[in-house]
């Protein structure tokens, strides 16, 4: 997280995680495509051929407060999910302020899914942070394929953890708003907690997300954007020991 | 550091090493063709021309004119500023330059010819305006090339930098190489010393009671009573002896990691069934219901057979006899789900974090709490004193410990109310993939 108080603008790094083909891009591209002109910034793909390949998908998006006078940057990554792109994952979480975790819904891929789980768990201790002061939002994705994991099994385990899940079809724009607005309250929420940013700017999160899902197209409103998840705790995560990045973040106000 | 030269101008640029510092990119490397695509169609709305990007290498990179007549117009190895076709239409061509080499050409068209004003319905720019508008667009072009230049270079030095610290790390891993044989040279020295030493007090010891045994039978002539008793004392002490320094060795090799593990897949109802019927007749004989309570079929385990029946024949053998007459022992093994309740991303691994809990129960004496953790340190015993009432070295639990650890599993002590204690193996079930399973409904 950046803060630059003189251009009341704040800098917020979200990461879409998960692992190969679970359809990380494919949210990126569809909130490309629902995001109006002045919010959305150019979809960039970095790939470095190299014999340590730096590989991920980058979407400024930006949004302003209805007064316009706040500013919210979005940086929002993909990292690529296959194993061997390891050391690209570990570089792009660094200093990530939220992260979701899109899962394949189908059976074959459960495994997949634990394990990039379990490489985000890792790369988060690896960075200096923590799973449990960053809990991911998850998405079940490709929801409109046989053989998934059912409804009813998933609504039930969303229940026992504390992470928010979604379903979704990327490929068809559903449940990408859901997720990206769920991500992004999450986070704001915390931040808030720990920065006390909507005193600082003199600005409510709660209109800044409004805000934030209009310019996105949304036409419900963002209570019942929020209520779409299955399970999970809408709050701000707080622990003893805050995150060293965000920490970090807070003194660095001025930079943009 | 040669990498850093610059290797323009001295013929063609290395087209193997295009990341590195001083080579030439190709157009395509550079450019990020969308944005040009976008540049490209404003010029169309503003003028009517119709743009072609073409890399050095040969490949078309862009072509706005509607039916691609563009990329066919003008030809590969066009150079001179204005292209005439035959038909009369003309083209405008460009050299696109990158740190004073050309890696591309632009043209635009079509502009009217000399002949072409008659001959085109269309109303079409005339070769200056044309050119004006050449100018511009290469004019943005180069900007984009001098931002992805920048970017170009500062990821070229960022890689760089890496690649420095790669070959540093390299260096450390080598060393680090070294010093990890040389260890393991040491600690292959240890284990022979190991194997030597148990194999020469193996061997006269297999004499002593090979010799005694044979007294015992009488083969050379009948013992006395008193005769018979002393030499079956030596032949069970001898046995006794053997048990110990083959528990010795297991210990030894858990402990340095060396002890062969020959993982199968096995159900742990044949483990356990087995365990419980070869203590039967000890437990028959004490008066203890020694039973094994089948569970709900659980997944086979992928585990050593004859070390898991080691791990439960102990377990149950020291169940039985630290129960006293009259009491129960009871096996009994279900499958469990591996997660704490609020243990993060319990949606994503539960279905493939599932346990085997194998849980021994006795109705004995109990271990009281501030002993659990050390009952499994070799040569421990909760009852220190010389005249305790049950034998044994100390070294079945810890020789259990080990071996559930190597499985990757756990081991833990409860109080099996009112009296009595159970000791809880769990072990991971990593057989079959979790996903081709269906899911049984939870409790």
């Amino acid at each position: 997280m950046q803060l630059d108080f003189s251009a009341r603008e704040v800098t917020v790094k979200l990461v879409y995680y998960g692992p190969a083909l679970s359809g990380k891009t494919t949210n990126l591209v569809s909130l490309h495509e629902r995001a109006g002109d002045e919010a959305r910034g150019r979809l960039m793909t970095l790939e470095t051929k190299n014999d340590r390949t730096l590989f991920f998908d980058l979407l400024p998006l930006t949004f302003k407060s209805e007064t316009g006078d706040v500013r919210l940057r979005i940086k929002l990554f993909t990292v690529p999910g296959q194993p061997v792109h390891a050391a690209t994952r570990k570089l792009v979480l660094q200093g990530a302020d939220g992260v979701a975790l899109i899962a394949d819904s189908r059976l074959t891929e459960t495994e997949n899914n634990a394990a990039s789980f379990v490489d985000l768990r890792d790369n988060l201790k690896a960075n200096g942070n923590d799973i449990s002061r960053m809990p991911p939002v998850i998405q079940f994705n490709k929801r409109d394929l046989p053989d998934i994991r059912s409804d009813g099994e998933l609504e039930q385990m969303a229940t026992r953890g504390r992470e928010l899940v979604y379903l979704g079809v990327a490929k068809d724009g559903v449940g990408v708003l859901e997720t990206f607005i769920g991500l992004l309250q999450l986070t704001w929420l915390t931040l808030d907690k720990v920065h006390d940013l909507g005193r600082k700017l003199r600005v409510s999160g709660d209109a800044l997300l409004a805000s934030a899902a209009m310019q996105l197209g949304a036409t419900e409103s963002v209570e019942t954007i929020l209520g779409q998840r299955l399970g999970g705790q809408l709050a701000p995560v707080v622990t003893d020991a805050l995150p060293t990045s965000s920490a970090r973040g807070a003194t660095s106000g001025g930079r943009s | 550091m040669s990498r850093f030269q610059s290797q323009s101008g001295e013929g063609a640029p290395d087209r193997e090493s295009g990341t590195e510092l001083g080579a030439t990119p190709l157009l395509e490397e550079v450019l990020q063709i969308g944005q040009v695509r976008e540049l490209a169609a404003s010029l169309r709305k503003l003028s009517g021309l119709s743009v072609l990007v073409r890399s050095s290498s040969g490949a078309t990179l862009l072509d706005s004119s509607d039916d691609g007549s563009l990329d066919q117009a003008v030809p590969a190895d066009a150079s001179e500023s204005i292209v005439e076709r035959p038909s009369g239409t003309s083209f405008l061509v460009t050299p696109i330059m990158y740190d004073h080499d050309v890696i591309g050409r632009i043209a635009v068209g079509p502009v009217a010819g000399d002949g072409d004003a008659a001959a085109s319905s269309a109303p079409r720019l005339g070769v200056e305006q044309a050119r004006a508008h050449l100018d511009h667009f290469r004019l943005s072009l180069d900007l984009i090339l001098h931002s992805a230049q920048r970017a170009h270079f500062a990821s070229t030095m960022h890689l760089a930098a890496i690649e420095e610290s790669y070959s540093e790390l390299l260096l450390k891993n080598t060393a680090l190489e070294a010093a990890h044989t040389r260890l393991k040279e040491i600690d292959h020295l240890k284990t022979s010393f190991l194997a030597t030493v148990s194999h020469e007090l193996r061997t006269p010891l297999t004499s002593i009671i090979g010799y005694s045994e044979m007294l015992s039978e009488g083969m050379v002539g009948p013992l006395t009573g008193e005769q018979l008793e002393y030499v079956q004392t030596i032949r069970n002490k001898g046995d006794e002896l053997l048990r110990l320094i083959l528990s010795l060795l297991d210990l030894s090799k858990l402990e340095s990691g060396t002890l062969q593990m020959r993982p199968l897949a096995i159900p742990i109802e044949a483990v356990l069934e087995d365990a419980v019927s070869t203590l039967a007749p000890a437990a028959a004989k004490k008066g203890v219901r020694l039973r094994y309570v089948s569970g709900a079929g659980a997944e086979p385990l992928r585990a050593d057979p004859d070390r898991l029946r080691q791990v439960f024949v102990n377990l149950t053998e020291n169940a039985v006899k630290f129960t006293p007459k009259g009491g129960e022992v009871t096996l009994q093994a279900r499958e469990v789900d591996a997660l704490a309740p609020a243990e993060p991303g319990v949606i994503l691994l539960a279905p493939v974090r599932r346990e085997l809990e194998v849980r021994v129960a006795d109705t004995g004496i109990g271990i009281p709490p501030h002993e659990r953790a050390r009952i499994f340190d070799p040569f421990y015993q909760v009852d220190q004193s010389s005249t305790r009432e049950h034998s044994g070295a100390g070294l079945g639990l810890a020789i259990v410990k080990r071996i559930v650890l190597a499985h990757q599993g756990r081991i833990r002590i409860e109080s099996n109310e009112p009296h009595g204690s159970v000791f809880i193996v769990t072990l991971p079930i990593v057989g079959a993939p979790a996903s081709a399973r269906p899911r049984p409904p939870d409790p």
